[in-house]
């Protein structure tokens, strides 16, 4: 058996288009149901998506895609009632189960990444699991094998000869909103 | 010699397995909690074959993505319960990490599995056009139709018919049926280069390299320690290469992007250089000025591989001409090929027909001297003159070289900051970082060709290329469009690697015409008339410019139109009969990916009763006595094209190959050179050589690269104080043209056109973010929603291309542009469409 794994993303911004071909590979591939969304996409200096900062003629225009942060202490798992929002141990990846979930939303309230989206078909919450199932075969996430860029690295935290811990290591890659206490495992270059 | 580092670019592995990029090396299998309720898959094996075996219930399935963006990206489909249900990157054999789908290509099954979408049967006209008013007929009955007015036009004159095929599906069956169906008839086709607004660049490569096109390959950039994106917004139009251009870029290479708009390749460039639509080779002149005057310019290479060192006479400008030792007035040239189907006409050079009778000063023997190719000169055997002014047989003559410094001397810093909207700094630092990168590269995009004098940009940029010796260099080049023939000769063999003999005889010949000329056409019958119009892949009244002059003076001039496409559009409503047409997954198709074969098949049932162009044609062809040249099925051609015996197809099989993985890679593939024109070899021109100096451009004295103010000039004149902002239409992240818009999943990234402008232009307006506008000219307008961003250079505003009217709050971006003929390039081959060459004024709705 694997030792425990700490699966965990590094996403090289300097390169991201925001041309989001993340966000649709993972609504078309995983068949995300309905209005639902698991990736998404904000402006990395503004409000604005697209707007860059800044002004004429050095505005600058930067990307931060966002999907689950899959976090060491998520607030989805510490705040979902029914328990139908889980952190697997052996991965790490922070998972729902919808026959459990009674689509309360409070996880969507209390993340601080706007990752749990609302199933409109299901009428249950959903959100990334790290394309869990690939993961288990070795293989990327579809958003991490879809991206033009080569912008997103997937692997294990855990590992530190893993292309993540090395990538993390010599850019600090940087949490997103580490004050939100959710120690998460995506990091941004 | 040059002194870069050569980066160890991929070779073309022909028994490496292309493995899907993995997280973990020599991967096993892990175990997935079974908290998560996912049951754990120890076969993974099959990890090692790239492509994620599909799972239960589901097949794997393959296409090439046909629309006109350049990626040509195999695509890896899933197919469950007869559904296409997603869409990932397709291996690329023997290259390793190319391979790509973009967000267009996923979502695309959405809209072409929506009946709602897609034309569905055969539709016949009922109502007016344009009001979408039809019924629905059988095919017999639609044939029978067709047949009946197409045969009446024929039996008059042929050429009155025009069979008009663009780039909705560029398969090369799909592509061609419509203009081979043309040829079988004697019937017009029209050369689509010009009207879409891609010939500029075809037209300006070809006069320096003598080829439309001619790259390096992207992987070369590993080379490069500068890499300028000129009007090229590769992110969103070549997503395949975009890898590349990240690598060269983590390789240490500064990357800097040239384009009025902050496009979305600035958001992963060291720097934007914002500058004024249609001033690009002002800048390069300026660049040009700015090395030759610093004397940085590269002395040798111009002497060896260019026309620089070629005597020019001062009596009529022509080059002098020298045949056994004596001036000559003019040589008997060779006409200009004829254009064949499925490739532009004219314009192709001649490979150095009459090379040696050009001459150039050699200071060796104070003589003038045939000029000798490349090498020779290399050898050190003449010494030819750069600069100076000769006399030759009583002719007085300059160098050619001396024509572009003049022409160069007039873009000062100050000047060109002038025109282009550039700080004088920049331009000046530009230039220094260009010339002392070594080696720079410049990827030129069709984003700054489609102006008026619409060769000038990229003639222009190569120029500049040239002159700081980058061409033929690693890591270096004026690229535009695909990489390099990547098939090792096989040696003793000479046959065609295709079959295409029986897909080339259709017994006549078209009239193939320039698409410059189709509304002149059809409102006055010059140079032919049009009373039978067949459309297919293409929204022409969309994609087109001028959509009012279309609907109200071109097509009401066409006595019958047929429409054959997947979707619903623009144009199919203003026709009298509209046919179904498949998309790539759902017929049979080749394309000709050079080192690969790639194959579209059925890999769904065609929705409603669509057929795809070749049957469709085939069974028109029944009913109008060509029959004989239609005799198979699609997949019957696809088996004759690849069954030759070349050794290209050593490896191949069939079933493999084709129907499983829907790629070949050839058994000849090789990736030997990633340059183009190395050692000044290649130049398909008259000279052989690198040729600014275009005589055919005298009488437009236009023979060097120079910068014309634009048609629609906001400089200056009465139409820039009644419209003072440049009006651009641009390709981005959602469209091709009109067949990605709008794709449900895409929503999410953007659900309506938007109007980008300056906030200083929108303080002067009073208008606001988010503000409804309207945008008009003289020839039309549209109200659209406002996006303020820095992002854009002042005094120009920017719309995404691609947007049916159905999404504009009123009108559409189309009826803003013009179709002009420009006399000089009219004259060269044919006019391109100057699209981003139109002035507007915007005012709050």
């Amino acid at each position: 058996m694997a030792e425990t794994k700490r699966f965990g993303m590094v996403i090289d911004t300097r390169h991201c288009v925001g041309c989001q071909t993340c966000t649709i590979s993972c609504k078309i591939s995983n068949e995300v149901p309905g209005s639902a969304h698991w990736n998404h996409m904000e402006s990395l200096t503004g409000d604005v998506l697209y707007q860059p900062t800044g002004t004429f003629p050095h505005p600058v225009l930067g990307f931060r895609p966002m999907l689950c942060n899959h976090c060491d202490d998520p607030a989805c798992v510490r705040n979902c009632p029914s328990g139908a929002m889980q952190k697997d141990p052996e991965t790490g990846i922070v998972s729902v189960d919808q026959n459990v979930c009674i689509a309360c939303g409070y996880c969507d309230w209390v993340c601080p990444y706007g990752a749990p989206s609302m199933d409109d078909v299901n009428h249950a919450m959903s959100k990334c699991n790290f394309c869990a199932e690939r993961a288990a075969k070795g293989e990327e996430p579809f958003c991490v094998a879809s991206c033009p860029a080569n912008a997103r690295i997937f692997g294990d935290l855990n590992d530190p000869e893993s292309e993540v811990s090395k990538l993390i290591h010599e850019h600090h890659g940087e949490q997103y909103l580490p004050e939100a206490g959710t120690s998460p495992c995506v990091f941004y270059i | 010699m040059t002194e870069y580092k050569a980066a160890q670019p991929e070779f073309f592995m022909k028994d490496g397995k292309m493995n899907r990029r993995t997280f973990i090396k020599g991967v096993g299998a892990i175990t997935v909690a079974s908290a998560l309720g996912f049951a754990t898959n120890p076969s993974v094996a099959e990890a090692s074959k790239g492509e994620v075996p599909a799972g239960e219930g589901e097949k794997s399935v393959h296409a090439v993505c046909t629309v006109n963006c350049t990626s040509r990206c195999h695509l890896q489909g899933t197919v469950r319960d007869g559904k296409l249900i997603r869409v990932e990157p397709g291996d690329m054999p023997g290259r390793p990490g190319y391979a790509n789908a973009c967000l267009r290509s996923m979502s695309y099954i959405q809209r072409l599995q929506d009946e709602n979408a897609r034309v569905m049967y055969p539709m016949k006209r009922t109502g007016e056009r344009g009001s979408g008013e039809f019924e629905r007929i059988t095919w017999d009955e639609a044939i029978d139709l067709i047949a009946e007015k197409l045969n009446a036009v024929v039996e008059q004159d042929p050429k009155n018919a025009s069979f008009y095929s663009f780039t909705g599906d560029l398969g090369k069956m799909s592509w061609e049926a419509p203009t081979r169906f043309a040829g079988c008839l004697g019937a017009t086709t029209w050369d689509i280069e010009g009207i879409m607004g891609d010939h500029g660049a075809s037209m300006g490569m070809t006069m320096v390299f003598g080829t439309h096109r001619g790259a390096h390959d992207s992987r070369d950039y590993l080379n490069s320690k500068l890499l300028i994106c000129w009007g090229r917004n590769v992110a969103d139009t070549h997503t395949s290469e975009l890898r590349d251009y990240v690598a060269a870029r983590k390789n240490g290479a500064k990357v800097i992007v040239i384009d009025p708009r902050q496009c979305s390749t600035a958001a992963m460039a060291d720097e934007w250089i914002a500058i004024n639509p249609q001033t690009d080779p002002a800048l390069a002149l300026g660049m040009m000025n700015w090395i030759i005057e610093n004397d940085l310019h590269a002395k040798d290479k111009l002497v060896e591989e260019s026309v620089a060192p070629y005597l020019i006479r001062e009596d009529n400008g022509r080059y002098l001409r020298m045949v056994d030792g004596k001036v000559v007035d003019s040589i008997e040239e060779d006409s200009a090929e004829e254009g064949s189907i499925g490739t532009a006409p004219a314009a192709q050079g001649a490979a150095g027909a009459g090379a040696s009778s050009y001459v150039l000063w050699d200071e060796l023997t104070d003589g003038a001297v045939s000029a000798p190719d490349a090498a020779t000169i290399k050898s050190g055997a003449v010494r030819p003159a750069l600069s100076g002014t000769f006399t030759v047989d009583g002719v007085e003559c300059r160098t050619a070289f001396d024509h572009l410094v003049d022409s160069c001397k007039e873009y000062t810093l100050e000047r060109t900051s002038e025109i282009c909207g550039i700080p004088v700094e920049t331009i000046e630092r530009l230039s220094r970082e260009y010339i002392e990168a070594q080696p720079a590269a410049i990827r030129m995009g069709q984003g700054m060709q489609r102006v008026y004098h619409s060769y000038s940009p990229f003639r222009t940029v190569a120029t500049l290329a040239m002159v700081a010796g980058y061409i033929g260099v690693p890591g270096g080049g004026a690229s535009h469009a695909g990489g390099t023939a990547t098939n090792k000769p096989v040696a003793g063999y000479v046959g065609p690697v295709y079959d295409f003999t029986d897909w080339s005889d259709t017994g006549k010949q078209a009239n193939l015409l320039p698409s410059s000329q189709v509304y002149n056409a059809a409102v006055n019958r010059d140079p032919v008339g049009i009373d039978f119009m067949w459309i297919a892949n293409s929204n022409f009244i969309n994609m087109s410019p001028n959509s009012n002059y279309i609907i109200n003076t071109v097509l009401p001039a066409i006595d019958f139109i047929v429409t054959v496409d997947p979707w619903w559009t623009w144009t199919a409503k203003y026709s009298d009969v509209v046919l179904p047409a498949t998309t790539y997954w759902e017929h049979w198709d080749l394309i000709d990916r050079s080192p690969w074969a790639m194959f579209n098949q059925p890999s769904i049932q065609p929705m409603g009763e669509s057929k795809s162009d070749v049957e469709i044609m085939t069974m028109l062809a029944k009913k109008c006595g060509v029959e004989q040249y239609w005799d198979k099925t699609d997949e019957e051609w696809v088996r004759q094209f690849v069954g030759t015996d070349h050794p290209a197809w050593d490896d191949f099989d069939w079933d493999r190959d084709v129907v499983e993985q829907g790629i070949y890679g050839r058994s000849d593939a090789i990736y030997d050179s990633a340059i183009v024109y190395a050692d000044g070899t290649g130049y398909q021109t008259d000279t052989g050589k690198f040729e600014f100096y275009t005589e055919a451009m005298l009488e437009f004295n236009d023979e060097v690269p120079t910068w014309k103010p634009p048609l629609e000039d906001p400089r200056q004149g009465e139409l820039s104080e009644k419209y003072p902002l440049v009006f651009i239409q641009y390709h981005d992240r959602l469209n091709v043209h009109t067949q990605h818009i709008l794709n449900p999943a895409l929503e999410v990234v953007q659900d309506e056109p938007l109007l980008q402008m300056n906030p200083v232009d929108a303080a002067a307006r009073g208008l606001s973010h988010g503000d409804v506008v309207h945008v008009f000219n003289d020839r039309g307008d549209m109200k659209i929603r406002l996006f303020v961003t820095e992002g854009i250079i002042p005094g120009t505003v920017a719309t995404q291309s691609g947007w049916t009217p159905d999404y504009f709050i009123e009108g559409c971006y189309q009826n803003l542009s013009h179709l002009t003929i420009c006399d000089a390039e009219e004259a060269y081959s044919m006019t391109n469409s100057a699209f981003y060459d139109i002035l507007v004024e915007v005012e709050k709705a």
